[in-house]
């Protein structure tokens, strides 16, 4: 029977799961596959499973578990073999590879940052600054019909947007960044103007916690952040 | 402060409705990054991609233009005369390190058509609804509301 396959841990991890399901409808059993030093983590998954969002909690509240009692690999979610001993020769195949990792990896968590900033905020700020973005405003309020106005307007106003997007993101990055390991920056999605995932070690969370509290406090109620953590290190494994 | 297990959402501190908008901020972590075994095969994720929001197509459009002018015709300058200065002494503090980074953010009114499309396209077949995005919402009125 086909596994569905959660992570990666070192044999030794106690891998408490109690009370906790799998993938799956109605959700399957959680167990191990062992092989040498490494474990994974598996259910039985039935051969058309058409994983729901409720699988990617099950999915993402088995790794979050597994993180309490050690180092885990977290794999991408849906990821199936055809049986138990696929698994463990998948594991022995790549033994010391994951073993590095997880001991690359450990007592680090990641934490995932978003952030945006209300857009009134931001364009009364180019407003006020660009005399240029000014004086077209003004004309186009004034009555001045052209349509080339809001045109122009427009394009000033997101390259000015674009440029100060970048700047608080890198700002943000900058001043978080001595308390990382590493860093992993994605295409900020919505009204985002910052999408970045940080692995932090253990050591330093309380540092990087108080340096991002301090960030939000400082940058005020005009800026959303969303900060999300400790996640296992599904950007860094 | 210890790594804490925290509950599966894990927020520490989220603009939206704790845990439920948590999972859909992550959704990319899981779906798109973790180790990968290439002996492995994925199951299909049809109904579960459609809510990955990447699409990021039009960065500069006429239609982008023309719903930023109008933003900034609407805005009330006098209103809001204090916030810039707070922002750009805030930026500058910030930014002294001179760090200049890539990121290429940019609000884009086509493409937030599509996600908002998306989204609803997403919500009418899914049951669980609580997943949706849910953060406080501060923009322009013309942006549809999700």
């Amino acid at each position: 029977m086909a596994v569905y396959v959660y992570s990666i841990t070192a044999a030794t991890h106690p891998q408490h799961l109690d009370g906790l399901t799998g993938v799956g409808d109605p959700p399957a059993p959680l167990r191990t596959v062992r092989a040498g030093p490494l474990s994974a983590i598996v259910s039985d998954a039935s051969e058309d499973l058409r994983p729901k969002r409720r699988d990617l909690l099950a999915h993402q509240t088995v790794q979050q578990r597994l993180m309490a009692d050690g180092t885990v690999l977290p794999l991408r979610f849906g990821l199936t073999a055809d049986d138990d001993n696929a698994v463990r020769e998948a594991l022995e195949q790549r033994c010391d590879e994951y073993t590095q990792r997880l001991t690359a990896l450990e007592g680090c968590a990641e934490y995932h940052l978003k952030a945006a900033i209300d857009e009134d905020v931001l364009l009364r700020q180019v407003l006020t600054e660009s005399s240029e973005a000014r004086r077209l405003n003004d004309d186009i309020k004034a009555g001045d019909t052209n349509p080339d106005l809001p045109l122009a307007l427009g394009e000033l106003v997101v390259q000015e947007v674009q440029t100060r997007h970048q700047a608080l993101a890198a700002g943000i990055a900058e001043a978080l960044r001595p308390y990382t390991r590493q860093e992993r920056t994605s295409e900020p999605t919505g009204d985002d103007f910052l999408n970045i995932s940080f692995l932090v070690d253990q050591e330093n969370q309380e540092r990087f916690l108080a340096a991002e509290k301090g960030l939000t406090e400082e940058l005020g109620e005009d800026f959303d952040f969303r900060m999300y953590g400790p996640l296992p290190a599904y950007s860094f494994v | 402060m210890t790594v804490v297990p925290q509950s599966a959402s894990s927020v520490s501190r989220g603009g939206g409705g704790g845990g439920t908008a948590s999972l859909y901020d992550i959704l990319e972590l899981i779906l798109d990054r973790g180790l990968v075994i290439d002996v492995f095969i994925r199951v299909s994720l049809v109904g579960i991609e459609i809510l990955k929001i990447d699409v990021r197509i039009v960065v500069a459009s006429v239609d982008t233009y023309l719903r930023f002018a109008e933003a900034c015709n609407r805005l009330d300058l006098e209103a809001g005369r204090k916030a810039p200065t707070q922002l750009t002494d805030v930026v500058g503090k910030i930014t002294e390190g001179g760090a200049r980074g890539k990121t290429k953010g940019a609000l884009t009114g086509a493409v937030e058509a599509i996600t908002d499309s998306l989204r609803q396209e997403s919500d009418r077949d899914d049951e669980e609804p609580e997943l949706r995005r849910a953060r406080p919402v501060r923009r322009p009125a013309r942006r549809r509301e999700e």
